[in-house]
């Protein structure tokens, strides 16, 4: 009897669960229908914002940060890799490599760069800035010299692979050092600038002479003067073929500007 | 222990990696700017007869000045004088003595040396070029020619030894000795098209239509020449062949037709006409075919120069805004811009490199101004100009050599109008014609 009774108390939730539900579809087909309308009856200005303004994006390459002075890893994986690291190789290979023929001399690097790549540049940086252009400290075989040149020094330095490139052809290196010398506009430098730490570039010269890879390989911290130097190699179509009697197939060279503002 | 088993095959995989890549490990050469480059000190001293033939004297001598001239020429060394040559004939790696080469007071950095020898109808050279400061290693070059014993040959070999110095030791651009220079001379009592020896030597006439020619240009691969003749209608572009010898056939234009340019792939000439009225600038294939316009102003516009490093622009004078001033634009006539904007400027020439303009300006033009016409050099991207001559006359029709530090011109400066050459910088200018009056010069490409 008493359950009866509460299904004949039926209050009135059916006519509430009706309105509810009216109201809820109601509700519903009011936002779908906005969407619809609002969004252009297809969709077509899905993600359209009121009128906010744009944030312009710029590469992360032309913010001038700081300069990082880490090696950066695409050079190719030689054993001498600029400054820090290449500072093992003279006091190793020198003495050495004078009175082995040159042809041996080649073949000598295979067993040691094992040794040195493991070796995570131990050296510290300030032993490499005055030892590198002075030719590492080995004995006065090959043309070593030293020029001062108006306000920057530096001096040719010969190391690398068991390569006596630079002893035995000095000269070609001289015609690359007076080739890139003459392309390097240094009005392409920002004016604002007194002076700058040297920027370093490493590019490869195939045998015919046609410079290759050209990298960044330590920026001077001065975006303008990086860009020059770079420019400066591309505006190269091509150097002096390599030496006919050199078996290398390219030679790598690590080539530093160094920029002083002379008024 | 797994990670230790994984480090470990890891670095068994990188190790013969790392190896692999040492073992073909290339030399490195490292150098950088401010060391003080200055030009090479090279010693050449003379040829050795290596026989006694009686005509090695002759072939001598024409041999050992072609080769001295053509160094001299490059603009790349400094020559050793030959007073402070130590004394004893060099014709032979055997005989040469460092120290007294790398030493004061020649001082050279170096040495140019072989030897010649006639036999039979032919002469042998051998020549070899050392660095005398690298005792252990000194060869750079060690060549060997032979020919026909004429002292033409000599002299062929002699330029095309030179050339092979330059290659090495000037930066991987050819040498120009063995380039030439084509010009209108009106020697003969016509205008004709002439050409010579990039020194000036062996000057002879290339057309003999006995009418006027002018302004030659010469096609990118030296197989034919473009010039404008008249035709007794009108000024015609004609074309002229070498692989065969004479004219050959090349669309009728009409109009004043003058200045044929090469495009650097050879494939178009660019040229002014007044076809349709005012002279504008067209481009057409190398074959006559595919005639159009590519400016159109009020004013002349004529000397169109293509850029030879990118075939992409044109370089030219108009007179739109009065006097003549030097313009570029793209080859399609689009993005036009002004280079010079005073003055009487005309003739532009555009740099191998693709660098510098090269070009006639009287920067004084007018009722009562000195009127000097000079030739200037301005570059490309920054406009500064220098002004390169400076000896009075009037300066004319300059036009670069291939390897971009020479500039031949036209100069009235010796009483008539006469070829010049002169350095880029403009240092070293020489005379190089001397009898009738000799203009337009055009160097060619190779």
């Amino acid at each position: 009897m008493a359950s009866t009774e509460i299904f004949f108390e039926r209050g009135r939730w059916g006519h509430d669960l009706a309105w509810s539900a009216a109201l809820h579809i109601g509700v519903t087909v009011a936002i779908v229908a906005y969407a619809w309308v609002a969004t252009g009856r297809n969709g077509s200005n899905w993600g359209a914002g009121g009128g906010g303004s744009a944030m312009g994006v710029s590469l992360v390459s032309n913010v001038p940060l700081p300069a990082n002075p880490v090696q950066t890893e695409n050079v190719l994986a030689t054993e001498s890799k600029g400054l820090s690291k290449s500072k093992p190789q003279p006091v190793v290979e020198e003495p050495t490599a004078i009175p082995i023929a040159e042809k041996n001399a080649k073949k000598k690097p295979v067993p040691q760069p094992t040794a040195t790549q493991r070796q995570p540049r131990p050296q510290p940086v300030e032993e490499a800035s005055n030892v590198v252009p002075f030719g590492g400290g080995g004995p006065v075989s090959g043309p070593y010299a030293m020029f001062n040149a108006g306000a920057a020094k530096g001096g040719f330095g010969f190391t690398g692979g068991g390569g006596d490139f630079g002893s035995r052809y000095a000269w070609y290196v001289r015609v690359v050092n007076q080739k890139v010398s003459e392309n390097w506009l240094k009005y392409e430098v920002d004016p604002r600038i007194q002076d700058a730490n040297r920027v370093y570039v490493t590019f490869d010269i195939e045998r015919s002479g046609r410079p290759t890879n050209v990298q960044v390989e330590q920026s001077s911290g001065v975006p303008s003067l990086d860009e020059s130097a770079v420019r400066a190699l591309q505006r190269i179509d091509t150097f002096p073929p390599l030496p006919s009697d050199y078996s290398g197939s390219k030679v790598s060279v690590e080539f530093w500007f160094d920029y002083k503002r002379s008024f | 222990m797994v990670k230790q088993h994984f480090m470990k095959r890891i670095s068994n995989l990188l190790l013969p990696l790392v190896l692999l890549a040492s073992a073909s490990a290339q030399d490195w050469i490292k150098t950088g700017t401010g060391l003080g480059v200055e030009k090479v000190r090279i010693a050449v001293p003379d040829f050795k007869a290596s026989n006694s033939d009686p005509r090695n004297a002759d072939l001598l001598k024409t041999f050992n000045d072609t080769l001295w001239n053509d160094l001299d020429n490059a603009g790349i060394f400094e020559m050793v004088s030959k007073s402070f040559y130590p004394l004893g004939p060099v014709g032979a790696p055997g005989d040469v003595k460092f120290e007294s080469w790398n030493a004061p007071p020649p001082n050279a950095a170096m040495l140019v040396f072989g030897n010649l020898a006639a036999a039979g109808n032919n002469i042998n050279v051998q020549g070899w070029l050392y660095d005398v400061k690298n005792i252990a290693s000194p060869q750079v070059l060690g060549k060997q020619y032979t020919d026909a014993a004429t002292t033409q040959a000599a002299g062929m070999i002699a330029h095309k030894f030179a050339d092979e110095i330059i290659l090495r030791l000037g930066g991987g651009v050819n040498g120009i000795a063995e380039t030439q220079i084509y010009y209108v001379s009106a020697r003969g009592g016509h205008k004709e098209i002439w050409a010579m020896d990039y020194d000036g030597a062996n000057q002879h006439a290339v057309t003999t239509l006995g009418t006027i020619s002018l302004s030659p240009h010469i096609s990118p691969d030296g197989s034919r020449l473009a010039f404008s003749s008249f035709t007794g209608a009108g000024w015609e572009i004609r074309m002229y062949s070498f692989d065969l010898n004479r004219l050959v056939s090349f669309t009728k234009i009409g109009g004043t037709n003058l200045s044929p340019a090469w495009s650097p792939d050879g494939t178009h000439l660019a040229f002014s006409s007044s076809r349709s009225g005012d002279p504008e600038i067209y481009v057409v294939d190398q074959s006559g075919a595919n005639l159009h316009r590519i400016t159109s102003s009020k004013g002349p516009d004529v000397s169109p120069t293509w850029n030879r490093k990118t075939g992409s622009q044109i370089a030219w004078v108009s007179g739109r805004t009065g006097l003549p001033q030097v313009y570029t634009m793209g080859s399609d006539g689009t993005n036009v811009q002004q280079y010079t904007d005073q003055g009487y400027a005309v003739s532009p020439a555009w740099s191998p490199n693709g660098q510098f303009l090269v070009f006639s300006w009287m920067r004084h033009y007018g009722a009562g101004a000195p009127g000097a016409q000079d030739i200037y050099i301005m570059d490309v991207v920054s406009k500064q100009w220098v002004q390169l001559t400076h000896d009075g006359g009037r300066n004319d029709f300059p036009s670069w050599s291939p390897d971009g530090r020479h500039i031949v011109f036209q100069s009235t400066r010796s009483g008539s109008t006469q070829v010049w050459e002169m350095l880029a910088d403009g240092s070293n200018q020489k005379q190089l014609t001397n009898s009738g009056n000799n203009s337009e010069p055009d160097w060619s490409w190779k």
